[in-house]
């Protein structure tokens, strides 16, 4: 974890991948903030705030800044999803897809970048997906906010890397979590994959707690622990 | 960043890093002994820097040029004879020559093929029975971002190492069902020996290639060996079997270089 600023915030923290990744954050030393629609329990700190709200997000870091201390990462992990084809999709669930995820990572990262700009040091992880690579039929909406995702992260990784902030996506294929489709659990869907299984979450956390504590020199980088889903 | 503590996950395993007597893989065989592995560094013969790095290590040297394949086989099987099954292999032994490509002499194009790909084949076949037998691996290579974006001069070179991408995807697939992970790394520009053979096709001094190169580099700067060791350390951790026939490009940023 970075001295100067030792907090690690990550949303969609009380379940799944979210969670997977606090765990493993707290092990390596950072004090982690979690920030969820629902509050986390498994946490000392966290905030019950919606990431698609711009002002709210503005409020939340701006009291973890002043009461608990300064953000020096940043794990964006908040999601939802819905299956739909392409028209049944409402304005109002496109609308509300763009909003969690692109503004989900959009919102949090206004908050922090100055200090991390300032401090010369900083890791931000954009939780995607494979189907923001790959794509699939009837999770368009999902698809296209998963992919804006990683064009914002490698737009800003490259921005932003001249001042050793390290913007990268790790982009999961179907992992063991709440949010997955029953349908990729059967033996039929399992069987189709490389590696034969379901991810786990703490698969995805390890991905993220090597970029946020190392980087590897990857900036704007995407990740894809998925199983072997998008190859 | 402070006080990073390296996690010890290759504790009791035995990996195989391929030319590891220095630049990259050097820095790579020195992670993954801290890391805990015993390590099996391997340069074309047995050389002072060789020794040196067996010494750093604490691992054993394998003696073998990726270019012959009898060297290759009985070097490994004397590894598995000697030390056990590897649980890790890195296959990041390369050889590079520029030149445009009607110049470039015949055998020494055929030399970066034979050397980095074929060479490559040859590794993992060498230590694959042995990980069926266990029922696990860790296999990464290191491919290189011009086998992603390729570049002039570099035709030999840059063939060799987008083959070996089409290696890993196709190796990735091949394998994962047998819980072995075959993974890439694809490295930008960094801070190695054979940053030479750039200055010297270039006509630049080694330091005015540095200062080139990182100012063409978001991150302002070129690389250095021991993030490529971290990111490649990665891929090897035991349990981590989500990634398949993936290629990480660890570049600095070099937007047009990802794989």
């Amino acid at each position: 974890m970075s001295a100067a600023a030792p907090v690690a915030v990550v949303t969609g923290a009380a379940s799944g991948i979210g969670a997977a990744v606090c765990r493993a954050l707290e092990a390596t030393g950072w004090t982690v903030v979690g920030v969820d629609m629902r509050r986390p329990d498994h946490l000392a700190h966290s905030f019950v705030c919606d990431v698609s709200d711009p002002h709210a997000v503005k409020a939340a870091f701006a009291r973890i800044e002043a009461e608990i201390g300064a953000v020096g990462a940043l794990v964006t992990a908040a999601g939802h999803y819905e299956f739909a084809p392409i028209g049944e999709i409402t304005e109002d669930q496109w609308s509300r897809m763009m909003r969690v995820h692109i503004g989900g990572l959009l919102n949090p990262l206004r908050a922090v970048l100055p200090g991390m700009i300032e401090r010369q040091d900083g890791a931000v992880v954009a939780i995607s997906s494979e189907l923001g690579i790959g794509g699939t039929e009837s999770e368009a909406h999902y698809s296209a906010a998963k992919g804006a995702i990683l064009g914002l992260v490698r737009s800003l990784g490259s921005e932003v890397a001249g001042h050793n902030v390290r913007v990268n996506a790790v982009a999961p294929g179907p992992t063991d979590t709440p949010l997955l489709p029953a349908a990729q659990r059967t033996p039929e869907y399992l069987a189709s994959l490389p590696a034969r299984a379901l991810g786990q979450p703490e698969d995805i956390a390890q991905a993220v707690q090597f970029l946020v504590d190392e980087g590897g020199f990857c900036f704007g980088e995407v990740m894809s622990p998925n199983m072997g889903a998008v190859i | 960043m402070s006080e990073y503590v390296l996690p010890r996950h290759q504790e009791g395993r035995i990996a195989v890093v391929t030319g590891a007597t220095q630049g990259i893989g050097r820095a790579i065989a020195l992670r993954l002994a801290a890391e805990g592995a015993r390590v099996g560094v391997n340069g074309r013969a047995d050389t002072e820097q060789m020794r040196e790095v067996v010494e750093l290590t604490g691992g054993f040297p394998v003696v073998a040029d990726m270019a012959d394949a009898a060297s290759v086989r009985s070097a490994f099987a004397t590894v598995e004879q000697e030390q056990g099954v590897v649980d890790v292999l890195v296959c990041n032994a390369a050889y590079m020559s520029m030149s445009p490509i009607l110049e470039h002499p015949l055998d020494d194009w055929w030399r970066n093929i034979d050397t980095n790909l074929t060479g490559t084949y040859r590794c993992v076949q060498s230590v694959l029975p042995g990980m069926r037998r266990t029922g696990r691996g860790n296999i990464i290579v290191i491919t290189s971002e011009w086998g992603v974006v390729g570049w002039p001069n570099a035709t030999a070179y840059a063939s060799s190492k987008a083959g070996l991408i089409a290696l890993t995807k196709s190796l990735g697939r091949e394998l994962a069902p047998e819980n072995i992970t075959v993974n890439a790394v694809a490295p930008g520009i960094i801070d190695t020996p054979q940053l030479q053979v750039d200055a010297d096709d270039a006509g630049l001094t080694l330091e005015e290639m540095h200062q080139q190169y990182g100012a063409e580099i978001p991150a302002g700067r070129i690389g250095r060996p021991e993030e490529i060791a971290g990111t490649v350390a990665l891929l090897a951790r035991p349990g981590l079997k989500a990634f398949v026939g993936q290629v990480l490009s660890a570049n600095g940023g070099s937007t047009r270089a990802r794989a």
